[in-house]
């Protein structure tokens, strides 16, 4: 399975005037592609403080004090604030706890939703320009240079190649957009029909006349070379005799010729759309009129006409450019490893040589910058970030060797100033904050580990030579190209952006979703508001969706509606999801993997089965057992006691004192984490070898009775 | 049991409506019930349902626009709507009455007219009269009731004794004269970071209820507020201490904790329980559970989480769009629901079962596919003895039919 985020050993502090409150305690977990993963626990468990620092958002007096978070390779603790820009909003979305305080009360949500569209359209755009120069440029140089025998006539045979894909590519995009347009007109305007036929027939429709119009509005819309053809002008006429009979209010006529439009468009929209991309290249250089033929037919006369004029020839060369860039590739891998392995005795001294140090990295980031194959689509993101990795954790050590003593002796003056006031039994402000030390162990090691990650990836990576399939990476760089052609060719106008905006609210189940798009946020009810939210996470076709308790506070219907909806644009999107909580039914409901937090730590980590059937350890129990479901009738088990105060972590385990199963070592020492089984690890002393055997509490196992009970009569 | 069967509560047709611009929200429309004494009412449904709004009627936050409240048989509540309603569509049948009657008829239906409109007008009196004054009343009723144990005791004593029993009785005297009958109600919010003034301390936010109503003896008050603070299971040295020390359950203590001082036979909690984590909502479930024992408490529980209205409950009250849609008992409710609304509600319950949660499918509620309501209207009606469903004839016979066959 592919994994798309892993966090490992992430701590994370705050500085307070009262001390460093330690959040969150060197926690792992990692999340696959396609699945949710439920982070739940108390407030104040360091949930929300886990999700702020993949999304990069953490308070101003936070201190990341260790750990990395991959994402694409990178490693998001460390690139700069610009990097982020690419990925927060646009890769990792996140949908907030409380919808009021993350809409702008005095924007209209229409441009709250489209905001963020125009502007990355915008960029996009320049974005996809200068990609598909830059590629195609690339590709042709090294589609001359593969070439065999060299030949002035047969480079420039390539050159014009390259620029004749830019101008059929074109048209096809025009003739695809066109048709896009009038096919979702025509299949919003069924839907519209169907739902006012209906209540027609029911005889009670509300503002029928907009609505009716608007119907019939996007059915004229969907007439279209490729959408409603043959009848157009049936379809025409019908509108108009619709329109006749609205306006003489005849119900019974007008409910016929609705139903008329619809066959209509229903037929229109069960039609098979043609290669427009086959299409545009016929379009662009064939002389010949199109030939005059059913669909699919039609798709592969045209199919072969581009594929014996230009593509095959096109793919030809370009797997040949590959195929050579990658090969010079690899011999800058192998002479990078090399120089890997013998400068990173560098760092590996006792007191690193400033110097020295950056002279390396200048010398191995310009070799590693060589080696990289620009040819490859899916960017090695691992070399890519290397050098700046390598660089930042260099000025860090140094920075800190240059502070740390500086601030030591603040903090050790301050200290002792407000030691001699208490002494006297002055009044004194605050307490003196703690000295930000840079821990330069840590980053030593830090330094090595991005050597030597690299070093293990370049050897990966030649080791799998053999193992590529230069065919599917041909087929790969065609649509990539053609991916930013339409980059370039789609100009996200407001109108479509506005039509876009309309789509996901109805997507997210906004009833008239077009009278709704210019109002403000305070005219919508809680539910209302937070599927604002959750459209606006969806806006960027993000990779990742961070939810942030998005149900805590809604009711019931709207939480049932609002997960179905977060489930349904997951298995459709492929998203994965990172899921926090309190509410275990929501949890039950959502998660495939579940992380139990409490006071900084993931205390349980397992599917979800293995949670609700198997919870190993006591804070899972206490939760389990203080929620009341629809059979319990004995009184409730509050946990008792509040989660401890992480300005000063406990020695132990930190639910001991809250925990009605500790033991003594419970309070001196930190349990690790015990494997239970593959997917499954709970970090309790219980779960020693040499511990009691502690059965689970009663109220739990009478649940998971009834549970079993109830999954048999269902089945 | 008998002592359950006293109604405490009596809300008979209440109407909320609110101006918005043009047109009229009807936030709440028409809604009836009972609550026992000693019981705990749950009141459900989803956001800007009315479950809110009602509570709030009930305590008189709003004045309702029509219908009327009966606390312990006295009316606190009483919109004058409908009576105006009432004379309008009168006036509008007599008219007709009179242009078609004989000339010999028309000053009877003319004087028929004038007496149907002044009881009418006086109706309206009274219920303006009972919304504003019926605290008057009360507290009128208590002043005598202090009088009458004070006045022959001062008569009879004389010297110091005499002086010590004035004093008292003065002191008694004011706090009869404030005592208002709505202060047997109080009410728990559903936000406990909100409902407490940030500025003022624990003691002071639990005794106001007590100073409002002329208690002045610092020492009463002490006492009071610690016995307070005791019984929702917080230390006196809580009392100095301000809201924003605390965690969120213990906030919510407070806001109990501030609602029992006043001795209330009524608590209307409005969603105590919806902002807190889940082991905090077991802390406050039970507290309130315990002292519904110890007191003798009668609750209105609004919430919109199922499962802990179904372990808190005794009956439960669903509500759809300002109306009440269903009413029956907890248990009945969850193993028979018949208004589509509450299949809805109910199917859409999580539950910390992962398996159960997989095949679990969602009932929408769509009111125009549901029903057919063009023939008849629905109103609400006994299906089974104790349980109401709002149906018209035709939904009733089938919900009949399905109860027998279950």
């Amino acid at each position: 399975m592919e994994k798309k985020l892993q966090v490992k050993n992430l701590t994370v502090s705050f500085r307070t005037t009262d001390g460093k409150v330690q959040a969150v305690r060197g926690i792992n977990f990692d999340l696959n592609k396609g699945e949710t993963l439920a982070i739940v626990g108390e407030s104040g468990s360091g949930k929300s403080v886990t999700s702020k620092a993949i999304l990069g958002i953490l308070a101003g007096n936070s201190i990341i004090e260790g750990g990395e978070i991959i994402y694409d390779g990178k490693d998001l603790l460390k690139i700069s604030e610009e990097e982020f820009h690419a990925i927060r909003g646009d890769k990792i979305a996140m949908i907030f706890q409380d919808p009021m305080s993350s809409l702008n009360p005095i924007v209209k949500i229409g441009r709250q939703l489209t905001e963020a569209m125009i502007l990355k359209g915008k960029a996009r755009q320049r974005e996809s320009r200068k990609n598909f120069n830059n590629y195609i440029a690339m590709l042709e140089k090294r589609m001359i240079e593969a070439n065999e025998p060299k030949s002035a006539e047969r480079a420039a045979g390539i050159s014009k190649k390259c620029k004749d894909f830019d101008t059929f590519e074109r048209t096809h995009l025009k003739l695809e957009n066109a048709y896009n347009v009038a096919y979702e007109a025509a299949s919003d305007a069924s839907s519209d029909l169907e739902e006012l036929i209906f209540e027609i027939s029911k005889n009670s429709v509300k503002d029928m006349n907009e609505r009716v119009k608007r119907a019939l509005g996007l059915a004229a819309e969907s007439i279209n070379d490729y959408v409603v053809k043959e009848d157009a002008s049936k379809l025409t006429s019908l509108i108009e005799e619709a329109k006749q009979a609205l306006s003489s209010s005849n119900m019974s006529q007008l409910e016929k010729k609705l139903s008329e439009i619809q066959d209509i468009l229903k037929k229109a929209l069960a039609l098979t759309p043609p290669n427009f991309f086959a299409l545009g290249y016929y379009l662009t250089f064939a002389k010949e009129p199109l030939p005059n033929l059913p669909t699919e037919k039609f798709n592969a006369v045209l199919r072969k006409y581009l594929d014996d004029h230009y593509m095959l020839d096109f793919i030809k060369d370009a797997k040949q450019a590959l195929i050579y860039s990658a090969d010079a590739s690899y011999k800058e891998k192998e002479k990078v490893i090399e120089l890997l392995k013998k400068y990173r005795s560098v760092f590996e001294k006792e007191h690193l040589d400033k110097k020295e140090c950056l002279e390396t990295c200048k010398l191995l980031s310009a070799e590693v910058d060589k080696s990289i194959d620009r040819m490859e689509i899916t960017k090695d993101s691992i070399a890519y970030t290397f050098s700046a990795a390598l660089k930042s954790e260099i000025n860090k050590y140094f920075n800190g060797i240059e502070n740390n003593a500086k601030e030591e002796k603040n903090f050790a003056k301050r200290q002792a100033k407000y030691q001699a006031m208490q002494a006297k039994g002055k009044e004194t402000n605050g307490v003196p904050i703690p000295a930000s030390i840079i821990d330069l162990d840590l980053v030593r090691t830090d330094m090595l580990r991005q050597i030597d990650r690299l070093t293990a990836h370049y050897e990966a990576k030649i080791a799998a030579k053999k193992e590529r399939d230069y065919d599917a990476e041909t087929i790969a760089v065609v649509d990539y190209l053609k991916a930013n052609a339409s980059g370039v060719v789609n100009k996200v106008t407001k109108r479509k952006a506005k039509n876009r905006a309309i789509k996901l609210m109805e997507e997210v189940g906004i009833p008239e979703a077009r009278k709704r798009y210019n109002q403000y946020p305070f005219e919508f009810s809680g539910g209302m508001r937070q599927r604002i939210v959750i459209a606006i996470a969806l806006a960027a076709d993000p990779d990742i969706l961070i939810c942030d308790e998005p149900t805590t506070a809604l009711d019931v219907t709207i939480q049932s509606q609002i997960l179905e909806l977060i489930n349904r644009i997951k298995e459709k999107k492929q998203l994965s999801v990172i899921f926090i909580t309190h509410d275990l039914g929501v949890v039950a409901n959502m998660a495939d993997r579940i992380a139990v937090m409490y006071a900084g730590k993931i205390v349980e980590y397992g599917t979800a089965a293995d949670i609700f059937y198997e919870s190993a350890h006591p804070y899972t129990w206490a939760l389990l057992s203080s929620m009341p479901d629809l059979d319990t009738n004995e009184k409730l088990d509050a946990i008792p006691g509040t989660p401890p105060n992480m300005i000063y972590p406990p020695v132990g385990d930190a639910f001991a004192a809250r925990n009605k199963y500790a033991m003594k070592i419970d309070f001196e020492r930190q349990p690790p984490m015990f494997q239970i089984s593959d997917s499954h690890y709970a970090a309790t002393w219980l779960l020693h070898p040499d511990a009691p055997k502690v059965d689970r509490p009663k109220g739990i196992t009478d649940r998971i009775a009834r549970m079993k009970e109830r999954g048999k009569q269902d089945a | 049991m008998h002592e359950k069967e006293e109604i405490l509560l009596r809300v008979e047709h209440l109407c909320q409506y609110f101006k918005m611009g043009k047109s009229e929200l009807k936030a709440v429309d028409d809604v009836s019930f009972d609550i026992k004494k000693g019981e705990v009412f749950g009141l459900v449904g989803e956001s800007g349902c009315g479950k809110t709004t009602t509570g709030r009627s009930i305590i008189k936050l709003y004045d309702i626009t029509s219908g009327n409240i009966y606390f312990k048989g006295i009316r606190t509540g009483a919109g004058r709507r409908s009576y105006q309603i009432a004379i309008n569509k009168a006036k509008k049948e007599y008219e007709a009455k009179i242009a078609s009657a004989k000339e010999s008829e028309k000053a009877k239906l003319k004087s028929e007219l004038e007496a149907f409109i002044a009881e009418q007008k006086k109706q309206i009196a009274s219920a303006k009269f009972d919304q504003k004054k019926c605290d008057k009343e009360y507290s009128e009723k208590r002043v005598a009731a202090v009088k009458e144990k004070y006045l022959p005791q001062i008569e009879k004593a004389d010297g110091a004794k005499k002086a010590e029993l004035q004093k008292k009785y003065k002191a008694e005297l004011v706090k009869a004269k404030r005592t208002r009958l709505t202060t047997q109600i109080q009410m728990i919010f559903q936000d406990p970071i909100a409902s407490l003034d940030p500025r003022m301390t624990v003691r002071e936010i639990i005794a106001e209820g007590l100073i409002i109503q002329g208690e002045k003896d610092q020492e009463v008050i002490d006492k009071k507020v610690y016995e307070m603070l005791d019984l929702v299971g917080l230390v006196r040295e809580h009392a100095g201490r301000y809201p924003h020390e605390f965690s969120g359950g213990q906030r919510q203590r407070i806001g109990v904790a501030r609602a029992i001082i006043m001795n209330p036979e009524l608590i209307i909690a409005d969603e105590p329980v919806s902002a807190l984590d889940v082991s905090i909502q077991a802390q406050v479930i039970n507290l309130l559970n315990e002292l519904r024992e110890k007191m003798g408490l009668t609750i209105l529980f609004v919430a919109h989480d199922l499962s802990v209205v179904k372990y808190f409950s005794d009956r439960i009250g669903v509500m759809y769009f300002g109306k009440m849609v269903e009413l029956t008992t907890s248990d009945e409710l969850f193993e028979h629901p018949l208004h589509p609304y509450t299949k809805s509600l109910l199917s859409a319950i999580p539950l910390p079962d992962p398996e159960y949660e997989k095949k679990r499918k969602r009932i929408s509620y769509v009111p125009l596919r549901d029903h057919d309501y063009s023939k008849e209207q629905p109103t609400m009606r006994e299906v089974a003895p104790g349980h109401f469903v709002m149906c018209n004839q035709e939904e009733f016979d089938k919900y009949q039919k399905i109860l027998k066959e279950s």
